[in-house]
């Protein structure tokens, strides 16, 4: 979704991320969060990874999850945090300051669901491997994955499409921030070598913004 | 031959395009054969600065991390937020370095020393952190010479070089703005282009002739040969182009709005170079655009061990530990930049600084609040805990 790249401009002003992600996806990013948080149920362990100003967080303690969300952004964890003591769910969530790599302290197989949104497009080919890697560790065998980020459109056409819806806002998105987005790098490769079954994947039109549903091999449920 | 006329393209690129970042892939660069005790080193994803230090390393056997800064220049991210200890831990643990050296030793540029706190990383992955020299081009010395530095090696300096690049930086984006006035002003693109660009090359490169003049205590703004406060300069050389304008209407009698609008134009352009913050433009001096955050360091002496880190990472040389007394002492405090590296990595909280008003600004606040562009510290936001005390 080529709407993507204004990100960028939002998350330079933390306190208006929320608003404008709303206007810029016209309510789709909303649904697509809504849609995966109703796979979280009551009493779950959830794990969000970049949780940013706290959507996904905040849907799943609505439905009764227990929620650790991390996020290297100071500013947005304390939008947050503010947002979850408004909703009186501070008892049900615990917010940190870290990034992907500083997960080596948590026990393994403690969590019923890892989630992310727009996270992994802004990690490197290494970082994405390295994430699914803890999350495949840190999730119960069966446990799901749940991701919704922009992807690389598949085939030429699409991509070229793509590609040029894009250009004028990132563009406009440089000038205004020197900053840019890009697709999250193969997930469905390495969420199997990761060694997650996806279970389903749903796009747009374009197939630029992708919403995965993977399990971790090894359980049922 | 490819390569060298790739670098020389880069340069010139990224040199005309200075104030833009320029990001690079992030991760793991082999140089030569290392082998399981080869040095670490770790940079910058601006990708001028990975060429430069791919150079340096060139004829050893090292491992290149490039870490996410997202595009800037090591010291401007480190200090304003962009390079954080989070992206040091991040390369660390993720490229896959863990699993090809035997040591957990790793060399960090000493401009990063503003942004990234070597204890937090250590207590994160475990790799103790080594503030290598300031220049790339001094790392072979340092390597090779058992991993000492000179003081000339931790010293910021200005030479012509990056003077030159400094008066392309800023001639090259002004004068894109003076080929906007192209559509309705023709005839003076040019004089307005050889206007900026002779004037940026004679302030920077005259730079030896008028320094001694500069002070670096005080508010030193605007145009280096006169002390006009910030606000006032540009005010005055207003008043003197309307001035001019009114006089060229009065003896000539032709007034006309296009005049008046070329007036403006080449007015706003003068303004905008002499309004230009040219002591902040050095690495030598601090910013004079803002007298009321002219700070300085201060040291608590009850609680300094005379740990050096201070020293270590100053890029001024503003630091001697007098090892007699266990104790940092600040003999060349005026050359004091403000960046705040001494501040962020002195282990005893020693240090800190304090403004024109007496008012102090506490290490765990540099630490964690990073300058923005304008020179100022983000307000901290307060932990949800905090809120309730101050209701209850």
């Amino acid at each position: 979704m080529s709407t993507y790249v204004l990100m960028r401009i939002l998350e330079s002003a933390p306190g208006r991320y929320d608003l404008g992600m709303r206007i810029l996806t016209l309510g789709r990013l909303d649904r697509a969060y809504d849609r995966l948080a109703g796979r979280i149920g009551q009493g779950h362990r959830v794990l969000d990874i970049g949780c940013g100003t706290g959507a996904l967080t905040l849907r799943a303690a609505r439905r009764g999850a227990t929620v650790k969300g991390i996020d290297i952004n100071a500013e947005m964890l304390e939008i947050a945090r503010r947002r979850i003591s408004a909703a009186g769910l501070g008892e049900r969530v615990e917010l940190s300051e870290a990034g992907v790599a500083e997960l080596d302290g948590e026990e393994a197989q403690q969590y019923d669901v890892v989630m992310s949104g727009l996270c992994f497009s802004e990690l490197s080919d290494d970082e994405t491997a390295y994430a699914l890697k803890e999350a495949a560790r840190l999730l119960r065998p069966g446990g799901l994955l749940l991701l919704a980020d922009e992807i690389r459109p598949r085939g030429f056409l699409r991509r070229s499409m793509h590609w040029l819806a894009r250009l004028p806002l990132a563009a406009l998105t440089y000038a205004v921030t020197q900053q840019t987005t890009r697709a999250a790098v193969d997930l469905p490769g390495n969420m199997a070598r990761a060694g997650f079954t996806i279970l389903s994947l749903r796009t747009n039109l374009l197939g630029s913004f992708g919403e995965f549903v993977a399990q971790k091999q090894g359980g049922d449920s | 031959m490819i390569g060298r006329v790739r670098f020389a393209f880069l340069t010139v690129v990224e040199t005309l395009l200075r104030v833009l970042p320029f990001p690079c892939k992030t991760g793991l660069i082999k140089i030569g054969n290392p082998g399981r005790d080869a040095p670490v080193f770790l940079t910058c994803n601006f990708r001028l600065t990975v060429e430069r230090v791919r150079r340096a390393l060139k004829g050893m056997d090292a491992y290149l991390l490039v870490a996410n800064s997202k595009g800037v220049n090591v010291w401007c991210a480190a200090t304003g937020g962009l390079f954080t200890n989070h992206d040091v831990v991040s390369v660390l643990r993720t490229s896959g370095i863990e699993a090809l050296v035997d040591h957990r030793r790793v060399i960090l540029p000493q401009l990063a020393a503003t942004g990234i706190e070597s204890r937090v990383v250590r207590r994160k992955t475990g790799w103790n952190v080594v503030w290598g020299p300031v220049y790339a081009a001094s790392i072979p010395a340092f390597f090779h010479g058992g991993m000492k530095k000179t003081a000339s090696m931790r010293t910021v300096r200005f030479p012509w070089t990056e003077r030159l690049e400094m008066a392309v930086s800023w001639a090259f984006p002004i004068s894109l703005l003076c080929l906007a006035v192209y559509p309705f002003w023709k005839d003076g693109v040019l004089p307005l282009v050889g206007f900026v660009w002779a004037w940026s090359f004679l302030v920077f490169m005259s730079f030896p002739l008028y320094e001694r003049y500069l002070k670096r205590d005080s508010k030193n703004v605007g145009f280096v040969f006169f002390d006009f406060g910030q606000r006032g300069l540009p005010l005055l050389l207003w008043v003197l182009f309307l001035a001019g304008l009114a006089g060229w209407s009065l003896t000539k009698g032709d007034f006309s709005w296009p005049l008046a609008l070329r007036w403006g134009i080449g007015s706003l352009v003068v303004v905008l170079i002499f309004g230009l913050d040219l002591t902040g433009s050095t690495p030598l001096y601090k910013s004079g655009l803002h007298e009321d955050r002219l700070l300085r360091i201060v040291l608590d002496t009850g609680l300094c061990k005379g740990a050096a880190d201070c020293e270590r990472v100053c890029p001024v040389d503003v630091f001697e530990v007098d090892s007699a007394r266990r104790m940092a002492t600040l003999p060349r405090q005026d050359q004091c930049v403000q960046c705040g590296a001494c501040i962020v990595q002195c282990p005893l909280d020693a240090l800190r600084f304090r403004g024109p008003k007496g008012d102090e600004v506490l290490p765990e606040t540099v630490r964690r609040f990073k300058l923005n562009l304008i020179g100022t510290r983000k307000a901290p936001p307060r932990p949800a805990e905090e809120e309730h005390d101050r209701s209850g």
